[in-house]
């Protein structure tokens, strides 16, 4: 649906859409690519998840999905927001909607956010435990939690003290996954016994060898650990199943640009279910493993969407990298500024 | 396309006039799915065209405590005819950035290579090649690219890695890049461009294991006129061979912010 189209109606349809693939699910055949693997391919965004919280509200319980209700107040809050940007001459996606539309869009907060389109059902995106709640963190995760944050709030001493996001070397593979304010494309390029996943903030991209269920090929040493991790793929039916193991712990966390509520450690295990559930949408699941920083496993899933006309382009972080230096500039100021 | 099509689209194209004589012709590569020529898998290029792509002999590195390790090696050039055809004023800006080449170099800084440097780094990349698009993914400070083989589209923004439509001339892929920004160099040795840098890019299969290299570079701001270089990539054989992870920032975090640390600290 394009905002164009008039959003006054997009609440209203939304609503109809959802339940519309919902049903079509059941029935839908997904593609498959000329060698006979299930098509994955395209660019696909989860902007439309951006209003849904990390973890469940208490007010919801355990329940995952929004009411009827609630659903409709939350699609007229999307159109009200996307009314408000549009009234702006912005358009969701902005670069897009400049170049194709002659729309005069301002490269300025809160102009180069990418917005949700369409209103989303679910009431968080952790899904399980049922409560969509991370699990409690193990007590070793909770000390190393406090000695991050106690360097990440301080007035920065180097790069150092800083995330591996702010600094532009990854957000590592849940970071990279899980919807934020922009850059959330991920594109998706098949060839027979490769399945490559291109993320588009920090531009990352991983390269997934299949094997055959039950006889993935044997990861790397544990001696060579990467912040992406080392991917092994399969598909199950119609869903690529990837499981990531070799990660470099202590570094990044699994939360939202990879901040998550203590790094993870070495033995982080990540198995990742992408299963095309209709032309527009992959249902997207995440289960995270890592008994040494959780209690319990636990589960992100959400659908990531094909929306024509969205494109990813390139995020050339590091190289402009002006708020690393301005930030670690500002802070020796004001080092400068007490000794007087 | 028939022939006389192709040949009228070469006509119009000035890059295309130039058509090289590449591989042995009797080499019919596999077929991928779509039953092009399938040029898919991890590829690196020898040699020290990264150092320079012209003619270059050894020289000591900028830094004495890692010995030979640091030296330059002694390179044959890349480039048609030996010599890159820069403007004067070019020529000179080329032998300033040589003179500062430790310290001006992209590649120091761990940004993004540019086309067609990426392919030359001393580093390997991986082609994943699918129907409407072609992946290529490089070791070297992650980055990538995507090769539209679909209708040509536009450069919408300047950007390091250019914008990219490619198509198949039998079985050689034939890439045409533009939109690029004037940031990135071609090699350590201060090569460089402008924002007005059109590089076309021939990849065409030798034989199993070799890919036969070719760019032909336009760039009116920099240069007198097109050159070309060309090299051949080879296919990374080992059997458990993957692209590693090489993310280079944090290497050149302290060249590049180390006068902004704390005092007290080290």
């Amino acid at each position: 649906m394009r905002l164009k189209e008039g959003h006054a109606a997009t609440a209203a349809f939304s609503g109809i859409l959802v339940a519309a693939s919902l049903l079509f699910a059941q029935s839908w055949t997904p593609p498959k690519t000329s060698w006979g693997d299930p098509d994955l391919q395209g660019t696909w965004t989860s902007d439309d998840q951006r209003d849904v919280p990390f973890e469940r509200p208490a007010q919801f319980g355990n329940r995952r999905y929004l009411t009827d209700e609630e659903f409709a107040d939350r699609a007229r809050q999307v159109d009200k927001a996307q009314t408000e940007i549009v009234g702006q001459g912005i358009r969701p996606n902005s670069g897009y909607w400049a170049r194709q539309q002659g729309v005069n869009a301002a490269a300025a907060p809160p102009y180069f956010q990418e917005f949700s389109r369409h209103a989303a059902r679910q009431t968080s995106l952790v899904v399980d435990p049922p409560n969509g709640r991370v699990p409690p963190l193990t007590k070793e995760a909770q000390e190393l939690r406090a000695a991050v944050n106690k360097v990440r709030n301080r007035r920065p001493e180097s790069w150092l003290d800083r995330s591996m996001y702010d600094r532009c070397i990854t957000r590592g593979v849940a970071g990279s996954a899980f919807p934020v304010i922009y850059g959330n494309g991920t594109q998706i390029v098949q060839a027979p016994g490769v399945v490559a996943i291109r993320y588009e903030m920090i531009h990352e991209t991983r390269i997934i060898p299949l094997d055959r269920p039950g006889n993935a090929r044997p990861h790397a040493p544990a001696t060579l650990r990467t912040n992406m991790g080392d991917a092994r793929g399969h598909w199950e039916g119609n869903t690529l199943v990837v499981e990531t193991t070799n990660f470099i712990g202590g570094r990044n966390g699994v939360g939202v640009n990879g901040n998550g509520a203590a790094p993870y450690s070495d033995d982080l295990k990540l198995v990742e279910r992408f299963t095309r559930v209709d032309a527009k949408n992959i249902q997207y699941e995440m289960t995270v493993n890592d008994p040494k920083t959780y209690t319990a496993p636990w589960t992100v899933a959400f659908p990531i969407t094909h929306e024509d006309g969205y494109q990813i382009f390139e995020y050339a972080c590091h190289e402009g990298n002006y708020a690393m230096h301005n930030l670690l500039s500002a802070a020796r100021a004001e080092d400068a500024a007490e000794e007087k | 396309m028939p022939a006389a099509m192709l040949a009228a689209w070469g006509l119009m194209s000035p890059l295309a006039v130039q058509r090289p004589a590449t591989a042995k012709a009797a080499y019919r590569a596999p077929r991928a799915a779509d039953g092009h020529a399938d040029i898919g898998g991890i590829w690196e290029a020898l040699g020290t065209a990264n150092w320079d792509l012209e003619d270059h002999p050894s020289m000591g590195g900028p830094y004495f405590q890692m010995g030979s390790i640091g030296a330059v090696p002694s390179g044959r050039g890349v480039v048609e005819g030996g010599t890159i055809p820069y403007k004067p004023e070019a020529l000179a800006k080329k032998q300033e950035n040589f003179a500062n080449r430790w310290k001006l170099d992209p590649e120091v800084k761990c940004y993004m290579p540019g086309i067609p440097r990426a392919t030359y780094m001393p580093y390997p990349f991986q082609i994943v090649q699918s129907a409407k698009v072609i992946l290529m993914a490089y070791e070297y400070a992650s980055t990538n690219r995507v090769i539209n083989m679909e209708k040509p589209v536009e450069a919408s923004v300047d950007t390091w890695m250019g914008t990219q439509n490619g198509h198949w001339e039998g079985d050689t892929l034939v890439v045409d890049n533009t939109g690029f920004n004037n940031l990135s160099w071609f090699d350590r040795a201060g090569d460089f461009h402008s924002d007005a840098l059109h590089v076309v890019e021939r990849f065409t299969p030798m034989d199993a294991s070799h890919l036969n290299y070719e760019a032909t570079i336009e760039d009116p701001k920099v240069f007198t006129g097109l050159w070309k270089i060309s090299m051949p990539l080879y296919r990374r054989v080992e059997k458990e061979a993957q692209l590693a992870e090489f993310k280079c920032v944090e290497y050149a975090e302290e060249l590049l912010y180390g006068d902004l640390r704390k005092k007290t600290t080290k």
